[in-house]
């Protein structure tokens, strides 16, 4: 639990203390076993057939799913009363971290346990419940989302498939084409999103054996080859109407808030799928010889390894920390509230601002791991014989589902100007002295004998920069902000950024008390690589945002305030890195 | 019935090893611990043999060691396990087999375990030693290596590896203990729903001074990594120089020619 009870997006406006984050090495012992037994699962139930499930052996996944159904890893999110585990959500992220090495089987699972078994779990009712939750739990049954259709991906509200009741008012008569399900053709049982009367936009659990629903061909993908992608077709499916799910005209309700869920998780999994790939990558460095030497020790290899262990490291506290945030949250609402699960998605709505950073910020890390691993790699890297080649075209899709990167970069700066507008988040005010802050700049002196307090200093000058830009960006575009798509994502970006520098800090500054002087050199240099990279981004961002914005002389005073924010003195960065690079390389694997 | 199996936590074997700062232990520092392999099969066979018996045998899983042994016997008691025993003993790692076996048997003395099962060695000391010496004080039969294990009526049937892979069965009336080898069983996973309730089984902390009353038998002296290979020595030229070179070398520096 958590010094203090943070807000959705109160960390740009306000100091956040390393007592206030939850971190990997705040596990406890349940939770580091149920790490283990996942991860145990993957190494020696999946893996060793990874081959076969890439060349679609789905009747393999779907008996390594019953697999996971034994060991309780499909029952993490599922509540008690209907057999399920009903663990946080911290737990939850581990094991699809863990998972996430598995390649595509990962996929099989995230969607089963996340979009597929969610909106039952948010939304079902005790019936439904009771009929269809023990079979998915149990991997007896699995489970598919269907939202995106062949017309529309991003615009999901603008799904095209209809629901009319019937003429005895016993079914939904379902039509339409739901496009690229994962489970599609595995599932047995689909959450389906239709309008009724072309108007209500609603949620509908079908069952596979439905009349009128029939599964498409598998779709041939560049990566994660070995998941069900099918579309979905009903023409005339009968669904009962007890199958209507939630309420009607209120299936956006559940499209989104699981996508909440979905989004933070592919954090997670982007997380795991990165460590693997690193520590395939060092492995290889230190394998291979060029030049009479290991690859390992050219600093141009080793900069690599650096740089994406420093990013990694910054991935996992990103993931935590927002897993702590809404399980500290969520803790605060009684298991009798008779609302329960609303409450429990108001809990969850709070961080949709941080479930798209962790979205945007993981994928984007991992295809930069994947990419310097294959790099490392140099021509064996392209060849389908090393997992190389396969991570960098598993990674690609991440960017793509759960809400593209564009959409999940909109969002941000979108509900923090929503939330401003009804006063939730003081933005304005807080602009209004970030603008003072840029006229008149205080020159405190640094007190070093505090940790990190050069990183620290730096956070607070970005969470300056990005006020002063987000209120620039209002008051010169005022409410037609929101079209001016460049500067939105410009300026999640430096939203972004910021929550994962301060997510690495603070992580770094909680554990390094309890660590051995050798880990303490490695978290430091880890700190400080990051922390250069990220204001790097940081302060290009920011410049992409201020030429959008502003012209003339305010731009000139802009881009000077952006300068003095966006400064950080990374003395030691070289040292630093082969540190970090030295560490990796002797471990053999990633290091935190 | 009451069963006891014994665990111990070593360190991950694929991590890089140091000697300490006395040379005579591997330091500590940063390894990550799990559960000895060899004791992962007693653990199974314990819960095995618990299953077949409905349900009835208790058993009791001990550690010794500081406190991050917990974590092995919180891992034993989600295979199955019903309860623990936490020996606390920081200096657990310069004890020799002598001293952890008569922690064990002082603990066992007055129980009555019918069966104890232990690791055939650890991974990281591997003296082999432990198990029988726990039999010995106790007066318990004993049977080591085994890769088979059948109980009836008091009986055990123990299948033993002996050199080259021939196999030898002995029986053994209870009390009884045995050490167990690779190829016994294969050791289940901890289910999530298991890891869980195993939150709430008894873990019993006992401060090692009150089990230990025997001084060492053995010291270590020395723990060092194998001393280096000299260089290879690369011999180029014509073949006829090449050869009288070789032969002065093979003369000179070894035993070969003599
Ligand atoms: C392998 C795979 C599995 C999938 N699994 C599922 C599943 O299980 N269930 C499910 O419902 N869906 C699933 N999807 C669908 C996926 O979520 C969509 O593909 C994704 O949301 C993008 O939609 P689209 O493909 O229609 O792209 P489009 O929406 O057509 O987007 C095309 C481009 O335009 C951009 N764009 C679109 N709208 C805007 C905007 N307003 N502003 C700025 N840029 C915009 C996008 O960012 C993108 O770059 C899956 C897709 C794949 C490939």
């Amino acid at each position: 639990m958590s010094a203090k009870l943070f807000k959705g997006a109160e960390y740009l406006i306000s100091e956040v203390s390393s007592a206030d984050v939850f971190t990997p090495e705040d596990f406890s012992d349940e939770q580091r076993q149920i790490g283990a037994t996942t991860e145990q699962f993957v190494l020696n139930e999946v893996l060793p057939h990874r081959e076969e499930i890439e060349h679609h052996n789905l009747p393999l996944t779907v008996e390594l799913m019953k697999k996971c159904g034994e060991l309780g890893l499909l029952m993490i999110d599922a509540p008690e009363e209907y057999g399920g585990l009903e663990l946080d959500k911290a737990t939850s992220m581990l094991a699809a971290e863990k998972l996430a090495q598995a390649g595509s089987f990962s996929v099989t699972y995230s969607a089963h346990t996340g979009i597929g078994t969610l909106p039952l779990v948010y939304y079902g009712t005790k019936e439904q419940k009771e009929k269809y939750l023990g079979k998915i739990i149990s991997g007896e049954w699995i489970a598919a989302y269907c939202l995106t259709e062949p017309g529309s991906g991003s615009d999901a509200l603008g799904a095209a498939a209809t629901a009319t009741l019937s003429p005895d008012g016993r079914h939904y008569i379902l039509n339409g084409t739901k496009q690229f399900i994962t489970n599609g053709g595995i599932a047995n049982l689909y959450t389906v999103f239709a309008k009724i009367d072309k108007q209500h936009f609603t949620g509908f659990l079908v069952e596979r054996t439905t009349e009128g629903l029939s599964v498409g061909a598998e779709e041939n993908k560049m990566g994660v080859r070995g998941s069900s992608t099918t579309q979905i077709i009903l023409e005339d499916a009968m669904v009962p109407v007890e199958n209507l799910l939630g309420e009607i005209g209120k299936g956006h309700k559940i499209a989104f808030n699981v996508l909440n869920v979905g989004r933070f998780k592919l954090g997670a999994g982007a997380t795991g799928a990165a460590k693997r790939a690193i520590t395939e990558g060092v492995r290889y460095a230190n394998e291979r010889k060029a030049f009479g030497v290991p690859i390992a020790t050219f600093g141009a290899i080793q900069e690599k390894i650096a740089d994406q262990t420093a990013a990694i490291f910054a991935s996992e506290s990103v993931v935590y920390r927002l897993a702590g945030l809404i399980d500290d949250r969520l803790a605060t609402i009684p298991k009798e509230t008779p609302d329960y699960y609303e409450a429990y998605q108001e809990g969850i709505e709070e961080y949709s601002i941080e479930c798209a950073i962790a979205k945007v910020f993981c994928s984007e890390m991992l295809a930069d791991t994947v990419d310097a691993v294959v790099q490392i790699h140099g021509g064996y890297g392209f060849i389908q014989e090393y997992a190389a080649e396969g991570y960098y075209r598993d990674e690609r899709i991440n960017r793509i589902w759960e809400g593209t990167n564009e959409i999940n970069r909109l969002l941000i700066p979108g509900i923090i100007l929503k939330r401003a507008m009804k006063g939730e988040i003081p933005l304005q005010k807080e602009a209004m002295k970030a603008f003072e802050s840029l006229m008149s700049p205080s020159f405190d002196e640094l007190d070093d004998s505090l940790p990190f307090a050069a990183e620290k200093a730096l956070l607070a000058n970005l969470k300056q920069a990005f006020l002063v830009l987000a209120g620039s960006g209002v008051q010169k575009f005022m409410n037609t902000i929101k079209d001016e798509q460049e500067i939105l994502l410009a300026v999640a970006d430096v939203a972004i950024n910021i929550f994962a520098i301060e997510s690495a800090i603070l992580r770094a500054e909680k554990i390094l008390p309890a660590l051995s002087d050798s880990r303490k050199a490695s978290i430091r240099a880890a700190v400080k690589v990051f922390t250069f990279n990220g204001s790097e981004k940081t302060a290009s961002a920011a410049r992409r945002a201020a030429y959008y914005i502003e012209e003339g002389d305010t731009l000139t005073m802009l881009l000077a305030g952006i300068r003095r924010f966006t400064r950080y003195d990374a003395t030691g960065l070289l040292q630093a890195k082969r540190q970090l690079a030295s560490a990796s390389i002797a471990a053999e694997k990633y290091i935190f | 019935m009451k069963i006891l199996v014994c665990i111990k936590q070593v360190p991950d074997m694929e991590s890089r090893f140091k000697a300490n700062s006395q040379g005579v232990w591997f330091e500590e520092t940063d390894l990550a611990f799990r559960m000895n392999e060899y004791d992962e099969y007693a653990v199974e066979q314990a819960v095995q043999l618990k299953e077949q018996l409905g349900d009835a045998p208790e058993v009791t899983v001990l550690s010794i060691g500081p406190d991050r042994v917990v974590e092995a016997i919180k891992k034993a008691l989600a295979m199955g396990c019903d309860r623990g025993v936490h020996v606390q003993d920081p200096a657990a790692a310069t004890r020799d087999p002598w001293q952890i076996a008569s922690i064990i048997a002082s603990h066992a003395g007055d129980k009555g375990y019918d069966l104890i099962l232990t690791g055939m060695q650890s991974q990281d000391r591997g003296s082999a030693q432990v198990g029988v010496t726990v039999a010995e004080e106790l007066g318990y039969a004993c049977a080591t290596t085994l890769v088979g294990f059948a109980f009836s009526d008091g009986t055990v049937t123990a299948k033993r590896e002996l050199e080259g892979g021939i196999k030898g069965v002995v029986r053994l009336r209870t009390p009884a203990l045995v050490t167990c080898q690779l190829g016994l069983n294969v050791p289940r996973y901890p289910t999530l729903p298991n890891i869980m309730k195993a939150k709430k089984k008894e873990i019993q902390t006992i401060a090692v001074a009150e089990l230990l009353k025997e001084e060492p038998l053995a010291t270590t002296v020395s723990f060092h990594p194998p001393a280096r290979k000299g260089g290879g020595i690369v011999l180029e030229g014509d073949v006829g120089v090449l050869v009288d070179q070789l032969l002065g070398i093979l003369k000179d520096k070894t035993a070969v020619l003599r």
